[in-house]
């Protein structure tokens, strides 16, 4: 996938770039102080949970290329770790923290079996433990098995609290994967992601990279787990650690761009924003609508929203500028990727 | 717990091992020869079974004989989806994480053309055979999980002489083996893909409607089964059709006799249990573990 070639010009347009988070995350900080409605404050949160998950799945499935179909098993062990701690009278902070520790260790009883191995195990293994875990927890009388469990926190529920944790770690969220972009974890990962066996070759550990990896992402994710299931005051089974959830987790950062680090982000804006209405408006067929989706964005556009957009933008760009001199508008980087790819393809 | 309890258990294992065979077997001929991991499966699956319920409800016709007939009408789905969709995502000798997605929109499709046709409640297919019982001595056999085992037994066996004695059959073998040295010898690799990816799918929705006589089923019929497809074809070395059935032999009896110490309510948990014991002690599956001591001896 693209992402690997267009490391070049990154440097130059960092400075540049950063302006308009910084104003993106200026606004959403100070927009509640003008009286956001209630209705929105909650929309907003989802959105920020959502935006959690993307990226968090992004580390994993879109810098190592490992795709999870498992991640509502973060999310729903995340979300009734922190039930269970806040039950317990540990403060909420703390409790979250042990939903992402808790998520964190489940990541490796999915990775210590299937990371070694090279092949389609440890996809085929996230389908597995999804399943099993909320049979699992169906059944467990601790936490009210298939009924549910409902959190009781003393004090006045404020809103605007969870707004801004919501916002904070989705925030943190996108630090760690600027982080892991840019260090040489990060370029490990993506090593991996092209080819395994010449990343080995070249001294990158492909099983504890993997492994770091899903437990980051876990982590992320089992700490947006416990945010949530704060904000609900009651979860059950069939809600956190259903298949449509995971199957959520998977869809934002694909439909932004997989592998890049505003897609996922741009992937759970539209899907916390637009959810709520597809399924009031379509009932019946959301999912199908998602999976079409998925389908077409795998067929015609890998790149996903970001993809179309850094297709646009160099079209503009083409348009613009005198085609003349050099008639691809294409670097010498790009011919030669793109002639690699073709061959790829051939074999 | 008498011996003759055991006994029946250990027959109703062997039967559902037949039935388990048939449905991981079309995953396994896709594999071996595109390395894609069908999780569509799951979705034929479900069409099998609700193309068998249909032609049941509306022309009255034996479940039997709506098999028979998935097998070619799902082997003309597979084609055109190949040609649709499939044909479309690069060649890899590994899976990648196109056509993982793929297969998984796919999945989602499928299930919620279901979900928009069907609803969400359950059917299940009544026969007079349902309810029949085979008495001999001790032993009771219910009638039709011996014939959706003889059915899936026959189709295996047709399978198998396809796969050794057609010139097909032989092409898919050898793309299984080398896919590069298979061109190289000329096989149309385009076309044999096509072809095995209809065959695929034919099995999926064949044993849909086979599983269809025995349980109930509803739009996400095909998911609970797609966990076992996998454990069995991991069981199995992913790649070998007489590993198939030994995964397929091993998980059923496992599922099974797990009856006698866990509580039903987590018999599906037990598929991923024996998928991870599968992952840590033979990741090679059983078959590699076979070629191994076959080498040493």
């Amino acid at each position: 996938m693209s992402s690997a070639a267009e490391s070049s010009g990154f440097a130059r347009v960092r400075f540049r770039g950063a302006a308009p988070p910084v104003l993106l995350l200026s606004i959403l900080i100070v927009l509640p102080l003008f009286g956001l409605g209630p209705n929105w404050t909650r929309l907003l949160f989802v959105t920020f949970v959502w935006i959690t998950t993307s990226l968090a799945w992004n580390v994993l499935g879109g810098f190592a290329g490992q795709v999870s179909f498992g991640f509502a098993v973060f999310y729903g062990l995340g979300a009734y770790t922190a039930a269970l701690s806040i039950n317990a009278g540990i403060n909420p902070y703390l409790a979250f923290l042990l939903a992402g520790i808790t998520a964190s260790t489940a990541s490796l009883l999915v990775g210590l079996p299937t990371f070694r191995l090279r092949g389609p195990y440890f996809a085929i293994a996230t389908i597995g433990v999804s399943e099993a875990v909320r049979v699992v927890m169906t059944n467990l009388a601790v936490t009210g098995g298939a009924s549910g469990y409902r959190i009781v926190e003393h004090g006045a529920f404020r809103q605007i609290d969870h707004y801004y944790t919501a916002l904070g770690l989705a925030g943190v969220a996108l630090l760690v994967s600027l982080y892991i972009r840019g260090s040489k974890f990060g370029l490990g990962l993506i090593a991996i992601r092209e080819d395994e066996e010449a990343a080995a070759d070249a001294g990158v550990n492909p099983f504890t990279y993997k492994l770091s990896a899903h437990a980051v992402a876990a982590a992320l994710t089992g700490i947006a787990g416990g945010v949530f299931a704060r904000y609900a005051a009651y979860i059950h089974p069939h809600g956190v650690f259903a298949f449509h959830t995971s199957v959520a987790i998977l869809l934002m950062p694909i439909i932004g761009g997989i592998g890049t680090i505003w897609g996922p982000v741009l992937g759970g804006a539209v899907y916390g924003l637009v959810q709520e209405e597809l399924i009031a408006n379509f009932p019946q067929i959301h999912l199908l609508l998602y999976g079409v989706f998925l389908i077409l964005i795998i067929l015609f556009e890998p790149g996903g929203i970001v993809g179309l957009l850094r297709k646009l933008f160099r079209w503009i760009e083409k348009a613009r500028r005198d085609p003349g001199d050099h008639p691809t508008g294409a670097s010498r980087d790009q011919v030669l990727w793109r002639a690699g790819r073709a061959q790829r393809r051939e074999l | 717990m008498s011996a003759a309890d055991l006994l029946n258990l250990l027959i109703a294992a062997l039967l559902l091992a037949g039935t388990y065979a048939a449905m991981s077997v079309g995953m396994t001929v896709i594999y071996g020869v595109m390395k894609i991991v069908n999780l569509a499966h799951a979705g034929f699956m479900m069409l099998g079974a609700y193309f068998v319920y249909e032609l049941f409800s509306r022309f009255r016709l034996d479940p039997l004989v709506g098999v028979l007939l998935a097998f070619p009408t799902f082997f003309l789905i597979g084609v055109a989806v190949h040609w649709l969709l499939v044909r479309w995502i690069p060649a890899s000798d590994q899976p990648t994480l196109s056509s993982l997605l793929l297969m998984f929109g796919l999945w989602l499709v499928l299930q919620n053309i279901g979900y928009l046709v069907w609803g969400n409640s359950d059917r299940s297919i009544l026969t007079p055979r349902t309810l029949l019982t085979l008495h001999i001595g001790p032993i009771n056999v219910p009638a039709v999980r011996l014939v959706v085992f003889l059915a899936a037994a026959g189709s295996l066996a047709a399978l198998e002489f396809a796969l050794h004695k057609t010139w097909f059959g032989r092409s898919v073998r050898a793309l299984m083996q080398n896919r590069y040295a298979g061109r190289l010898v000329g096989i149309n690799v385009e076309r044999t893909a096509r072809l095995t990816f209809g065959l695929g799918i034919a099995f999926a929705g064949a044993a849909g409607g086979l599983l269809a006589m025995l349980y109930s089923f509803s739009p996400d019929f095909g998911r609970a089964f797609l966990i076992r497809a996998f454990v069995i074809i991991v069981l199995g070395g992913l790649e070998s059709f007489s590993g198939v059935a030994i995964g397929a032999t091993i998980l059923a009896l496992v599922e099974t006799f797990s009856i006698l110490v866990l509580p039903a309510g987590y018999q599906p948990a037990i598929a991923f249990a024996l998928l991870v014991v599968a992952l840590v002690v033979l990741p090679g599956g059983v078959a590699s573990l076979l070629t191994k001591r076959l080498r040493l001896a």
